[in-house]
């Protein structure tokens, strides 16, 4: 891949999100809140009907939207917005613009304006990402 | 309807003090549970910036919203994070988390209404060198606008 201004990552689809991976999470982030475990929980809150995925793990699927475009690239810099949230059973697309390419002696810089979207509701994660790719 | 509280003076408040090993075991369930193989050169995966932090700072993260005056039942919500590496994480290494809270800042949302926005910064070193810097953003709710 050689990146230029305002090329398209390659889209990074990943789902139906499952139940079980929350209980991952919770596990990896000491986290027992019912809202990620306990679809009664979540109806008693009047959150809805479905279980609500931790988001660090839909930080994680924009983080996997760029290392799938760039696979040899180190992450230099994550800026992110949670604007929404991704449930259980949803559908999820990454989707990033190159916003800046910087060429240097050993590799190349890349920033990317990323948006994790729902398929069917809309964004759930906003951010910039930049990265080191090297020679 | 009850006043709330001003938000206590929390600026400046530690939360060093303990140390995170990213295990090759929980790195390839993590991996695996986000629909990706594990790194082969021993690196994690990167949202470890978030989780090495968080669950190594002193506090749960209901120890620190009590801190805010904040009851954790009452829905503390993630804002927003950002993070600067200096080198990639590793498994099987330690890191110390170090960190203090930056800001806690009273705000009126119409959505929300009345809110506090808690910021605070957490560093993962190696043998006294720094590997990240990460800024974590909560809201923290307090009720309708009075």
């Amino acid at each position: 891949m050689n990146p230029k201004v305002g090329d398209a990552l390659e889209p990074f689809r990943f789902g139906p999100i499952n139940p079980q991976a929350m209980v991952v999470w919770s596990e990896i982030l000491k986290d027992p809140n019912p809202i990620h475990l306990d679809v009664e929980a979540v109806k008693a809150m009047g959150l809805g009907i479905r279980r609500i995925n931790q988001g660090p793990a839909n930080l994680a699927y924009l983080v996997n939207g760029v290392l799938q475009s760039f696979p040899r690239a180190r992450i230099e810099k994550i800026v992110n917005r949670f604007v929404g949230n991704v449930l259980e059973d949803d559908l999820i697309v990454v989707s990033g613009i190159m916003t800046e390419v910087e060429v240097l002696a050993d590799g190349q810089r890349v920033a990317c304006d990323m948006v994790l979207a729902v398929e069917g509701r809309g964004p759930a994660v906003s951010g910039t990402v930049q990265v080191f790719i090297p020679c | 309807m009850p006043m709330i509280a001003d938000p206590p003076d929390v600026t400046g408040y530690s939360l060093s003090g303990k140390t995170y090993t990213i295990s090759t075991e929980e790195n390839a369930r993590l991996c695996a549970s986000v629909g990706i193989a594990p790194a082969r050169d021993g690196t994690a995966h990167p949202i470890y910036f978030y989780v090495a932090t968080q669950v190594g700072m002193s506090e749960t993260v209901a120890g620190l919203c009590a801190v805010c005056n904040f009851d954790v039942n009452d829905g503390p919500l993630l804002g927003g994070c950002s993070v600067e590496f200096d080198e990639p994480l590793m498994v099987d290494t330690e890191y110390a988390v170090t960190g203090e809270i930056l800001s806690l800042t009273r705000k009126a949302s119409k959505k929300l209404g009345i809110m506090d926005l808690l910021e605070y910064r957490l560093e993962l070193s190696r043998n006294g060198r720094k590997v990240l810097t990460a800024t974590n953003n909560w809201i923290l709710p307090r009720g309708p606008a009075q």
